[in-house]
Order: C-alpha cells, then structure tokens, then sequence
C-alpha cells in the first residue's frame, strides 16, 4: 500500500526556561504516495530533529505526524520501537552498518529484529543484495566494504523490512560527489519501485535536486524551497 | 543469535574474558576444594562414625580433648532414653615418625570390639581383645609414614615409645587434623591414664549413641548431634569462617569482574546498540544478546575450570607434603552454578546500561 504523512502543528523544544532551544517550529507538511522529498538546511536547523520524530525515534513536544492515517507522536516507546520495525526503513549516515557482520547478515539482523520468516528474509536479502549490484561482496565483512559499497548495504537494509517510510541522513556524507549520486539515485529507484515515501535530510543541493520535491528548514521552521541551485 | 555471531567473529576479544572467568572460577574451586579438604582433615573420621549423637562429660564444653566420662556416666549416656546402640571411645594424641624422619601427630581412638565404634577394615583384619598392641590405621597415616599392614610403628606417648603392629588398614579420614588409628580401648587406658587407678581412670572421652531424641543437657552428660559436634571441635569454627569468607568474596568479587568487563563491552557498542534499538530491536532482544553472550563465556570459562582444578588436586596429592584439597561432585555443581548466577548477575548491569541507550544516538544525535 503506498503511504501517506501529514504533519501538523509540528513543535520540538530541547530543555526549558532560558535554556529552551526550539528545534522545531511549527512544521506542516504532507507527502505524496511514492513521492521522494529532500529537506535541506544549514547545520543545526532542525532538519535532523525532525526526521527523528517523523522516524519514531523522538517524541515532538506538540502537533502530530500522521503516517497512513496514524499519529506516531502519540506512541509509548514500547509502540515506537514497533514502529520502527515495521515502519520505516533508516539510512544514517556512513559506518553505521554492525562491523563484525558481513553485507548479508546487516540485511539479515533487520529480520531477525522483527522475528520474520528466516527462508522469505533470505531470499529478500539476496534480491537486494542483487538489485544493489552487492552479490558479490555479500558474504564480505562491513569492515571490508568500501565507502559507497556501505552505503548500498545500508539501502538494502533500510528496505529490507518493506518500510513504509524511508528516512535517510545525509546518505553521501562520506562520499564523493560522484559516488553520491549514484547512491542516492538507487536510492531513489529502490523506492519508487517499491512505491515508498521516501524523505532525505541532506545539505547537498546537488543531491536535493534529484528529489521530487525540497523543502528547506530553517531555524527550525520549514518552508517550501524552488527547484533551483 | 546476534550475540553469538558477535562472539564468533571477535574470539580474541571474548577469549580474553572466557580466560578471566576460568581464572575466577578455578581459583573459586581452589578455594572450595582448600575448604573441603580442610573440613575432611579437621574430622572426617567424627563424621564417619556409625552414630546419631555424641554424648560429652557435662563440664567439657563439647570439646574432645577436655572430655572425660567416668564409667558410670558413660553407662548413663548408653542407657539414655531412646539410646539403641552406643560405644565407648577415647581420644589421645601421639606421636610418630614419618618416612623422612619427621615427627608428626596422630590421632588415637580407643574402642571396644563389636561394638558401633569399630571402623570398617578395608584391608589387614580387625582387632581382637587379645591385640593389646595392635592399631588400624587409616590410609593416610599408611601413606604419610610409608608403612603398610603388617608393619611395626614406634609410638612417642608420654616420654615413652611403644611399638604397634599395624592389623589393619581403615578409611575413616581424620581426626583433629590428625590421621585416625584406632587401638582398643584398654590399651587407650594404659596409654592416657597407666599410673592413675583403674577405678579412677576415665572410661572414655565420649560415647557414640544411636537411637532417636538424643541430643541435649543432662545430668552427667551432653548429646549433640554429628554436625554440632563438628563445629565443637577447636579451631574448626574459625577455619570455616575463613573458608566461607573466601568463598564469599571469591563469587563476589567474580561477580563483579564479570560485570564490569561485560559493562565495558557494552559501553563500547553503544552506537551498534542505538543503530539496532533505531532499526526497532526493543531493549529485552538487546539484552537477550548480551545474556547469550554472559552464559557463553561463562559456560566457556567455568568448562575449562573444572578439569584445571582436578588437574591441580591430582598434582597436590603427589606432594610429599599433603595439601589438604578435596573436591566432591557437589563442590564442582555448586561452584559452578553460583558462579553462573553471581556472573549473571553481574551481567545485569550491562542489561540496564542497553535499556538506557537513546536509539537516537543513531543519527550522531542527543536529546
């Protein structure tokens, strides 16, 4: 089914008083099914923030974020952790694959999180592993995967559990433009193929741009941002 | 299993900590089996006796070596309420000569033939009333004197040496930190008391009492049972102090070893652990990965504990001087399964330390 987000009304307030910083102001804004959008911003805007709430992985201070219907702002962490697991498909930034398992077993690990079937999970692990151009290196430990090889497996993973959502954290952080590109447009591929929603927190324009759509953040306030470099 | 795959890919790492466990858990057996070993030295021959009860002259505070029965209160103790069969014995301390010359002690028991405090020969035959100067020695005074049944022996008493033919060879262990000889109990007599009066000599030390409801206060006696006779005999309380004191420490302290090398651990996986708790893993499936990972290392390190000790009590008994080490099945489950547990539970530390990761460290970000 693809999904659909809304968010509304959408507020983040580290610490209080004097000390409250507000990472998030009131952000509003909705997806198409299938739609693949950018948030861009300098460091510290709040656009990090604001993938974690829409991930389950903070809780807002106010509003609601809506995914197929469902507000995930309202979730103990007992639901969150649920959410995620069946939810949405994370891409962090480089390195945060588990070391000592090979590009397979990273797949591998996100079922056995969830507690599916061991032979379906084997088999999606080895499509896309194969969709990734990974065959190869899939029984390679994540220690001895290149930069952009990484990366990939980090895609693969994020849609192995069939996310609704696909969150992704400056994907080309530690890699050359080129390189960059080139994830970020199998990214993209794997989740339109898959008719996914797909939001990407990057600084890079030139990736921004390969989006459907950008949105740009801003001392915590996010506004709609032209297709222009 | 998570945890597992972990262990199979970083070995040094957890080999490294199997090693620590198996150190803790060996030197945790030493200690139980120095404990063991002391308790059967201390009198495994008082626990062997064929009896429920010991009776004690009433004033001796339940110590052996102060108590003397008359024969009148011996017959008092034997003919008690519920008393069905009972035995005279008396206690004295000798001296010998072992193999190399040295002098050392030795624990004489005088008893009555047929009666419940004769020990079961194991080799030679038993003594007859005829055998004034015959003994049955246990195994290990056989062993620490280099003798064998049918040899003499040279006995220091008093200022005299007397010399015994050993008739028989017994299993009864130790007394007092001695090795056990039984002679009978007239020659007991002569050997204590020879220049006292035969009607004012003592009887004997105690009585051995079997039967129901025995133990207690009473007129010219004291009953206790085997255990509480135990704990009576001197410097025994103090050494059992000091062998549970160890032991307390031994699983605490390994307990604690324990858990701060797997705290450690998992304070150096915390990103892996945000990034799985980001992927959705809840903190009971983290834990569960570091439980496997506990019960593996220490299944690992206590496995190979066990025939290190066994190894260790083999060589020990080669010594030419005996250290008192023994190790029975018990000691090896127990050992084991405290341990388990103690580092399990110290583990659990680790445990709370994966509830407390924020899987938003994930995204190189804190709240």
């Amino acid at each position: 089914m693809p999904a659909t987000l809304e968010v509304s009304g959408l507020n983040k307030i580290y610490g209080s008083g004097e000390q409250a910083v507000h990472a998030v102001r009131n952000a509003e804004f909705s997806t198409a099914p299938g739609e693949f959008v950018a948030i861009v911003g300098p460091s510290g805007s709040g656009k990090t923030t604001l993938l974690a709430m829409i991930g389950g992985l903070l809780t807002p201070t106010s509003g609601s974020i809506r995914v197929n219907g469902r507000d995930i702002a309202q979730l103990s962490g007992r639901q969150q952790a649920a959410y995620r697991r069946r939810s949405v498909g994370y891409v962090f930034q480089a390195n945060n694959l588990l070391p000592f398992l090979t590009a397979r077993e990273n797949l591998l690990v996100v079922n056995a999180i969830g507690g599916g079937a061991r032979r379906e999970a084997a088999r999606r692990a080895s499509q896309l592993l194969d969709e990734l151009g990974l065959s190869e290196r899939a029984a390679a430990l994540a220690t001895r995967l290149s930069g952009g090889e990484r990366q990939r497996v980090a895609i693969a993973r994020a849609l192995m559990n069939d996310p609704a959502l696909v969150l992704v954290d400056e994907p080309t952080a530690s890699l050359d433009s080129q390189r960059g590109r080139l994830v970020v447009q199998s990214l993209i591929a794997e989740v339109k193929d898959r008719d996914k929603l797909g939001i990407m927190v990057t600084h890079d324009m030139e990736m921004a741009l390969l989006a459907d759509r950008i949105l740009e953040m801003h001392d915590g306030a996010l506004r709609q941002r032209p297709r222009t470099v | 299993m998570i945890g597992l795959v972990e262990m199979r890919r970083r070995k040094l790492q957890f080999a490294l900590i199997a090693l620590i466990v198996t150190l803790i858990s060996y030197l945790v057996l030493m200690i139980n089996g120095l404990g063991v070993g002391l308790n059967l030295l201390a009198g495994s021959a008082l626990r062997n006796f064929d009896a429920d009860a010991i009776a004690y002259s009433e004033r001796a505070g339940l110590s052996v070596i102060r108590s003397e029965m008359s024969q009148q209160s011996a017959e008092t103790a034997a003919t008690a309420p519920g008393v069905t069969a009972s035995a005279l014995l008396g206690y004295v301390a000798a001296n010998y000569q072992d193999s190399r010359g040295k002098v050392r002690s030795v624990a004489f028991l005088g008893y009555d033939p047929g009666t419940i405090g004769e020990p079961r020969v194991t080799s030679g035959r038993k003594l007859g009333p005829g055998d004034r100067y015959g003994l049955l020695a246990d195994k290990s005074f056989l062993k620490a004197a280099g003798l064998d049944v049918g040899d003499t022996v040279d006995i220091g008493l008093r200022l005299g040496v007397l010399t015994f033919t050993i008739e028989g060879e017994i299993d009864e262990g130790a007394f007092f930190f001695q090795p056990a000889v039984y002679i009978l109990r007239d020659t007991w007599r002569e050997l204590k008391y020879g220049d006292i009066p035969a009607a004012e000599q003592p009887a004997a030390s105690i009585v051995l009492l079997k039967g129901k409801h025995l133990t207690g206060k009473f007129e010219a006696f004291e009953a206790v049972n085997k255990d509480t006779a135990f704990d009576n005999i001197e410097g025994v309380s103090g050494q059992q102090s000091t062998v549970v004191s160890l032991r307390v420490f031994g699983y605490v302290i390994g307990a604690v070893v324990i858990g701060v090398f797997f705290y450690v651990l998992t304070l150096q996986k915390v990103a892996q652990i945000g990034v799985l708790k980001a992927l959705g893993a809840g903190s009971f499936y983290l834990f569960r990965q570091v439980l496997a990972q506990v019960v593996a290392v220490m299944a690992a390190g206590i496995a190979v504990s066990l025939p290190l000790a066994l190894a260790t009590e083999r060589l020990l008994q080669r010594l030419p001087e005996t250290v008192p080490i023994a190790f029975t099945g018990g000691t090896f489950i127990t050992t084991s399964a405290l341990l388990f547990v103690t580092g399990i539970a110290g583990a659990m530390f680790s445990g709370r330390q994966v509830a407390k990761v924020d899987p938003i460290i994930a995204l190189g970000q804190q709240q």
